[in-house]
């Protein structure tokens, strides 16, 4: 059983900022799960780059850390998945990679559909409740990022100084009592 | 010096540095960039490490711009405090820095600005509108393509779903006839496969075309089959293979129904050749990437508006570091110029410039080292000519003061002429013997000094001189200030080591006192002889005269014998009288001296006079502190009644006689003077005076003044005569305290 104790954001976020949402905790029998969804991740220049065919990668970033009495806290798991969304130009759809499903790629020629498997990360596995232990505190913390955008003729190196269009959430904290 | 020295060795070295630095960073920017050229192209697997390592990278690059930028900007603020102070070479230093960044400057724009230009118009060109235009249009034949073969898919299973629907084929017991139909509508509509679908997902029938292997066709799950969207009637999924690229194009059973309702699924598969596969890819591809790379269009000219701006920097800071360091090269030899020119200006020829260079500037630098050595060199051989001089000079000043001294001691009197007779030396003792006074004299001709016989007398010796007189030896009689004087002068010519002629001199004894003393010996020597040879017959001669009275006296008793007898011995007694005195002069009785007062015996033989001589008034005056003095007192007084009694006679019983007695400390010499104001006394008898046998008495022996001046002479002082203006004599004796 997990009860979720506290929710920090760790900044307050503008509009057109990314920022994760509905992030929660849950467990099955064996392992302990989060949701959570990224909101604003598509900004324009990322809509427009994703529907000219840009193979656009968001990761997330999942750690649990032990907090307690000693002054660091202690990382006991580290999750890092990866989702993938490509345009087909010639066949009108969209395919989404999601290696930490264990499935085929995804296709669908709605764009929204697309956005909507990309920014949410559902059932995902943290670690096994058998290494957590009763009554101890934890804290989760989840990022999300985009990849940095592989260009064609690796343009990416070469336009180095340009602001891209990337973004990187914050950290989101939560703690919990297991 | 030892200080400034240090900070300019501490400036070479920071200088040294700076260079150093700047040099590196120019070194390590070229690295990296060809470091970043070169990793660039390794391509999209490039991982976050080297990501980040390129970011490092260039943070460096940049920061390495960054202080080559501050570097300069430092640079030229120092110029500016130069400059604004007015520091010396700062306006050479910043012509030239402005000239470099000018010539710099222009290139750099125009080419800065032609390069923009050039990328703007070339991205323009990659990204114009026939390309894009042909790349849709492939696009939109790829599509259409896709969506041909769709809807030829769509209608064949539409054409066999309706049968069969219509035919009930998808009953368990008609599964062969929905085989063979699907062979018939395979065949019949030119499809590659046919496939039927049960709704749990199981293939009811497949027919293939014969080249195709069933391999290729995996079972569809209930996913693929009800993935319809719900304003279309199909779903097509594609399937690449070796032989190409299936579209696999499912329907339900009936046709168009949702696919929850629906009863079955017919998949119509139709291939598409490997190359049309490929080139509808490199279509797709093709587009893509034109598409993302108009993305990048405005990044991409930023970027390179940023590199371009960065080259441009890099080139004018160099340009502008390059001019300090054009301008340091020169300005500074000029600086040390000055600065060497300002010391040896000021006096200091040991300056040496230190700075080398391989230019022009180093021969001039050598050069003007040189040349400051040899300044130093030519000064220090001046400066020993000088002391040279210097000691000659002493030793000429030492050697002339010598020559003074000598001359100011000497008791000659000396007097000097150069060739056109002009006076240019007259030492102290000629002062003195002459009664003249050098300045009246020096720097004169002596044609305007001399008068009378002496001027006939000096030309006559000029003359002779001009001849080829060498030497001569004149003796002079004269009178100085009324005394007579007695000279012996001796003339000289002088002749340089050339022999040539630099003037004369003449030198002047004054013999007066020898003449006088040669003269009173004479005169001894003849009164003792007269003494003796005249002395020795008068007592035979007298006695004789008394035995012829005594005799014949009565006998005869002539009155002529008697007188006769008696004036022979009367005048032997005279004649004795006068061989006597004449012994008396020639030897004087021994002296004896003894400790007086002179005042004493003056006023002993004035009581004298007092009596019968009313009109003659004899004055004494006695100065304070007059000594005692070792003196005879008889033959003092002796002395002192001769003198008065020629004052007398020369006043003629009626006048003033003074007596002055005075006592010089320095000379300590007791001086008394007798003066009358009398009839005076010629220059010619003053010569002649203290000669025995000359007197202006008619009745005078002339021994008196001979006899005062051997008491004189005993008592070691000296008497001379001098007028006594307005008229009359003055004896003048000196007596040794």
């Amino acid at each position: 059983m997990v009860w979720v104790t506290l929710l920090v954001p760790m900044s307050t976020f503008a509009d057109n900022t990314a920022n994760l949402v509905n992030i929660k905790l849950a467990n099955t029998r064996d392992d302990l799960l989060t949701y959570f969804e990224v909101k604003n991740a598509f900004t324009d220049k990322i809509n427009q780059a994703v529907q000219n065919g840009v193979p656009t990668t968001f990761s997330f970033y999942v750690s649990l850390y032990k907090t307690g009495n000693t002054f660091f806290d202690k990382e006991i798991a580290d999750v890092q998945i990866k989702s993938t969304v490509k345009y087909n130009s010639l066949k009108e759809e969209f395919s989404i990679l999601r290696p930490w499903k264990d499935e085929k790629p995804v296709v669908t020629k709605s764009f929204e559909e697309a956005k909507s498997w990309m920014t949410e990360v559902d059932n995902l596995k943290v670690i096994p409740l058998k290494d957590l232990i009763k009554g101890d505190k934890y804290q989760i913390r989840i990022k999300a990022e985009l990849d940095k955008v592989t260009l064609p003729l690796s343009l990416h190196y070469v336009l180095f100084f340009v602001s891209f269009w990337d973004f990187e959430t914050d950290w989101y904290v939560i703690n919990f009592t297991y | 010096m030892i200080e400034k020295q240090e900070n300019s060795a501490q400036r070479r070295s920071r200088r040294k540095r700076e260079g150093l630095l700047i040099l590196v960073i120019l070194i390590i920017v070229g690295g990296l960039t060809v470091v970043e050229t070169r990793i660039a192209p390794f391509g999209k697997d490039f991982s976050l490490s080297s990501t980040v390592l390129m970011f490092i990278l260039i943070n460096i690059n940049l920061l390495l711009l960054l202080s080559l930028f501050l570097l300069v900007f430092r640079n030229l603020a120092k110029l500016y405090y130069e400059k604004k102070n007015n520091i010396l070479g700062s306006k050479l230093k910043t012509r030239l820095v402005t000239a470099f960044i000018f010539l710099a400057l222009l290139p750099t724009t125009v080419l800065f600005f032609f390069s923009i230009q050039f990328i703007s118009t070339s991205i323009a060109f990659w990204f114009n509108a026939p390309v894009e235009q042909t790349l849709n249009s492939s696009l939109t034949v790829g599509q259409k393509l896709y969506e041909y073969i769709e809807a030829q898919n769509e209608f064949s299973a539409k054409r066999a779903a309706f049968q069969i629907d219509s035919r009930k084929l998808l009953q368990p017991e008609n599964r062969k006839k929905l085989t063979r139909y699907a062979q018939v509508v395979q065949r019949a509509f030119n499809r590659n496969g046919i496939e039927v679908y049960t709704p749990d997902a199981k293939r009811a029938c497949l027919s293939l075309a014969n080249e195709l292997e069933p391999l290729y066709f995996g079972l569809l799950t209930t996913t693929d089959l009800t993935k319809i969207p719900s304003a279309k009637v199909s779903n097509t999924i594609y399937q690449t293979i070796e032989e190409g690229e299936f579209l696999r194009t499912i329907s339900t059973i009936p046709f168009g129904v949702e696919p929850s309702k629906a009863e079955g699924f017919i998949v119509v598969t139709t291939l598409i050749s490997p190359d049309l596969s490929e080139n509808l890819r490199a279509i797709l591809k093709g587009v893509e990437e034109y598409q993302q790379l108009k993305l990048t269009k405005r990044p991409a000219q930023i970027s390179y508006y940023i590199a371009l701006s960065i080259v441009a920097l890099l080139v004018i800071f160099c340009a502008i570091w390059f001019g300090f360091q054009m301008a340091k090269s020169i300005t500074i030899p000029i600086m040390k110029f000055a600065e060497g020119t300002q010391r040896i200006a000021d006096g200091d020829l040991n300056y040496q410039i230190d700075f080398q260079t391989d230019d022009e500037l180093g021969t001039l630098i050598k050069s003007f080292n040189s040349m400051t050595r040899q300044l130093a060199a030519g000064r220090e051989q001046i400066a020993l000519t000088g002391e040279m001089l210097k000691e000659q000079n002493t030793e000429l000043e030492k050697s002339r003061q010598y020559i003074e001294v000598v001359l100011k001691h000497i008791s000659a009197g000396v007097v000097s002429i150069d060739n056109a007779g002009i006076i240019t030396t007259i030492n102290k003792a000629a002062e003195s013997m002459l009664g003249i006074n050098s300045l009246n004299i020096l720097d004169k001709n002596f044609r305007q000094v001399l008068r009378g016989d002496y001027l006939q007398m000096a030309n006559k010796i000029y003359e002779q001189a001009v001849q080829g007189l060498k030497n001569a030896q004149i003796p002079i009689s004269t009178s100085i200030s009324g005394a007579p004087k007695h000279f012996s002068l001796h003339y000289s010519t002088l002749k340089d080591d050339t022999d040539h002629t630099m003037g004369a001199v003449l030198v002047f004894d004054d013999v007066t006192e020898l003449e006088k003393a040669q003269r009173m010996v004479a005169w001894r020597e003849v009164a003792r002889r007269i003494a003796h040879e005249v002395k020795n017959p008068l007592t035979p001669i007298k006695l004789s005269a008394q035995r012829l009275k005594r005799k014949y006296g009565r006998q005869i008793n002539d009155e002529i014998f008697n007188g006769c007898a008696d004036t022979i011995v009367e005048h032997v007694d005279l004649i004795r009288n006068l061989v006597n005195q004449f012994s008396t002069f020639a030897k004087f009785p021994d002296t004896n001296f003894s400790k007086d007062r002179i005042e004493n015996v003056i006023l002993e033989t004035i009581v004298l006079y007092r009596e019968g001589l009313e009109r003659v008034d004899i004055q004494s005056n006695f100065g304070e502190d007059i000594p005692f003095l070792k003196l005879d007192h008889q033959q003092m007084k002796q002395a002192f009644i001769n003198l008065i009694d020629n004052a007398v006679y020369a006043v003629n019983k009626e006048g003033i006689i003074v007596i002055d007695v005075s006592y010089d400390p320095i000379l300590k010499i007791v001086r008394i003077e007798i003066a009358d104001n009398g009839k005076g006394i010629s220059d010619k008898e003053k010569t002649k005076l203290f000669e025995p046998y000359f007197s202006t008495k008619k009745s005078g022996m002339g021994l008196g003044l001979a006899i005062v001046n051997s008491i004189i002479s005993n008592h070691n002082g000296v008497i001379r005569v001098q007028d006594n203006p307005p008229r009359g004599a003055k004896f003048i004796i000196e007596l040794p305290a």
